[in-house]
């Protein structure tokens, strides 16, 4: 997998508690666009389109370390990206995410540490 | 209750491959048969009607599980195998070739039948019904451009069909006898949203029932009541509801009336005897759950009540459909709403009906409102009190409200 350098995707306090940014695939040089999670304070990153349909991970609802897909609802776990249920069966890849400097730092391509 | 060493599945849809999906999940490790009648591997129904019409959707996208899980969770899946017969006293069951095969508990997962129109020539097999894969390739190789198709019924199934042969070109007309269809289910303001949609998009719509089919040389005319005329098309599609296949449960002198009668964990009158799906009916609850999401909460309720464990509290229903780009999603029952209350303009593409009793919402449907719509279910759920004037404030979170 390619791995790009780190990219300062947001400041600290701009993505609010239970929201989503749609970071661009141009921004992550990835391929597929990465959506950054804020969850209870923690920052997660998976790959935005969910492994079900086509629709974005970044407009779903947040909540206790889940992410629930807008289109049918299939729910991702935020740290691990498996699918925690149907219709989605297969999961979709993490993205490690670091807060320094005050900003939200997204790391394309490198897997989230379990 | 003994936990049992083989369960045989009857059906191949959602609720089965959840049944299935959920044993296994808590422990089940005996003997575990699919008996599909259908060849292939189960697949998805809500596609169906959308990207498989659409020609977007093969039918290795839709499949409900990858082949792999079959072995991997020891699901044997018997397909192209009918099952004839239930015989729960003797624990086992016949199949369509005359075998006998032995099962402790058989779950029907065995779905419905589209239903034909109910008139002379309604049974015509040029008039299409879609259930099946083999449904909406047969329909599919009709859609041509130019082509004229009559969809009867306006409910999800022919709105989404009409909306798909429209995009493929056709020429569409669409009949149903209800001015405005759905309006029971997701309100009023909705409902008229998404008719008039038709029309909008370039659909005749007709508000009139049919009193006869006739099949002419290569095409189909219905014959409408009222003084409607006569409408003539290349092709005709019905989406008028289903009635549940109830044939081998009544066989078995199981307790039917409009589905086979399940109580909680799916139980029905017999203790071995398990339905689910759109098939059965939770007694006590008028209608069937025919939606997509009920299937596979069946599916998790029968694992628990096979394997004799209380069943989890099941939250607010959920279904959506899709026509034209546009979202329909449909949470709670709105027929037990007192009143409604809007939040957005239902000129303006995307709004949210809530269904308020006193201060707790019931139901909601919304147009392009997903987050609204997850958060009413939450709202339900969690039984949380709320103003009408936070619903209707566009500028309020509704996260807020479940903090």
């Amino acid at each position: 997998m390619m791995t790009n350098s780190a990219v300062r995707v947001a400041a600290i306090g701009d993505i609010e508690d239970g929201e989503a940014l749609k970071v661009p695939a141009e921004t992550t040089g990835h391929g597929d666009a990465i959506a950054v999670f804020h969850d209870g304070g923690a920052y997660y990153a998976l790959d935005d389109t969910c492994s079900h349909g086509q629709a974005s991970l970044s407009d779903g609802w947040i909540e206790d370390g889940e992410v629930e897909c807008p289109l049918h609802s299939a729910r991702f776990c935020l740290k691990s990206g498996e699918p925690q249920c149907m219709p989605a069966t297969v999961a979709v890849r993490t993205h490690r995410v670091e807060v320094r400097d005050g900003g939200v730092w997204l790391h394309p391509g490198q897997e989230a540490a379990g | 209750m003994s936990v049992p060493r083989s369960v045989a599945v009857v059906g191949a849809g959602l609720a089965a491959v959840s049944t299935c999906d959920a044993l296994r999940a808590q422990g089940y490790d005996g003997e575990l048969v699919l008996y599909s009648a259908e060849h292939g591997l189960p697949y998805d129904r809500p596609p169906l009607s959308k990207d498989v019409l659409l020609g977007k959707a093969r039918r290795e996208d839709i499949l409900l599980r990858p082949e792999a899980w079959y072995g991997e969770q020891r699901v044997d899946l018997r397909e192209g195998t009918p099952v004839r017969v239930i015989r729960p006293y003797e624990g086992g069951l016949e199949l369509a070739d005359g075998a006998v095969v032995t099962a402790d508990r058989v779950v029907l997962a065995t779905g419905g039948t589209p239903r034909a129109l109910p008139v002379p020539g309604g049974d015509d097999p040029a008039v299409h019904l879609l259930r099946t894969w083999e449904d909406a390739e047969r329909l599919r190789e009709r859609l041509l451009p130019g082509a004229r198709v009559a969809v009867v019924g306006a409910g999800l199934i022919g709105a989404e069909t009409a909306a798909v042969a429209l995009a493929m070109g056709c020429r569409v007309t669409l009949v149903d006898p209800v001015p405005v269809p759905l309006a029971a289910v997701v309100g009023d303001a909705v409902a008229r949203a998404l008719h008039e949609r038709h029309t909008a998009e370039g659909i005749e719509v007709i508000t009139a029932g049919v009193e006869r089919v006739e099949r002419r040389d290569g095409e189909v005319a219905l014959h409408l009541g009222g003084g409607g005329g006569v409408v003539v098309a290349d092709t005709v599609v019905v989406g008028i509801g289903i009635r549940p296949a109830t044939e081998l449960a009544e066989a078995a002198g199981l307790a039917v009336d409009n589905g086979v009668v399940v109580q909680e964990g799916q139980h029905t009158s017999h203790p071995h005897v398990f339905a689910v799906g759109e098939v059965a009916r939770r007694e006590g609850h008028r209608v069937r759950h025919e939606h997509w999401e009920a299937a596979q909460w069946g599916g998790e309720a029968a694992a628990h009540g096979i394997l004799g464990r209380g069943v989890p509290r099941r939250g607010a229903s959920w279904f959506w459909s899709d026509r034209y780009g546009v979202r329909l999603e449909v949470v709670g029952t709105m027929g037990q709403a007192e009143r409604m209350v809007l939040r957005g303009d239902p000129h303006g593409g995307s709004f949210t009906v809530f269904g308020l009793c006193g201060d707790r919402v019931v139901a909601a449907a919304g147009i392009d409102r997903p987050r609204d719509i997850k958060a009413a279910r939450r709202i339900i759920d969690r039984g949380v009190a709320v103003e009408a004037g936070v619903l209707t404030d566009e500028s309020a979170d509704l996260r807020a409200v479940l903090r």
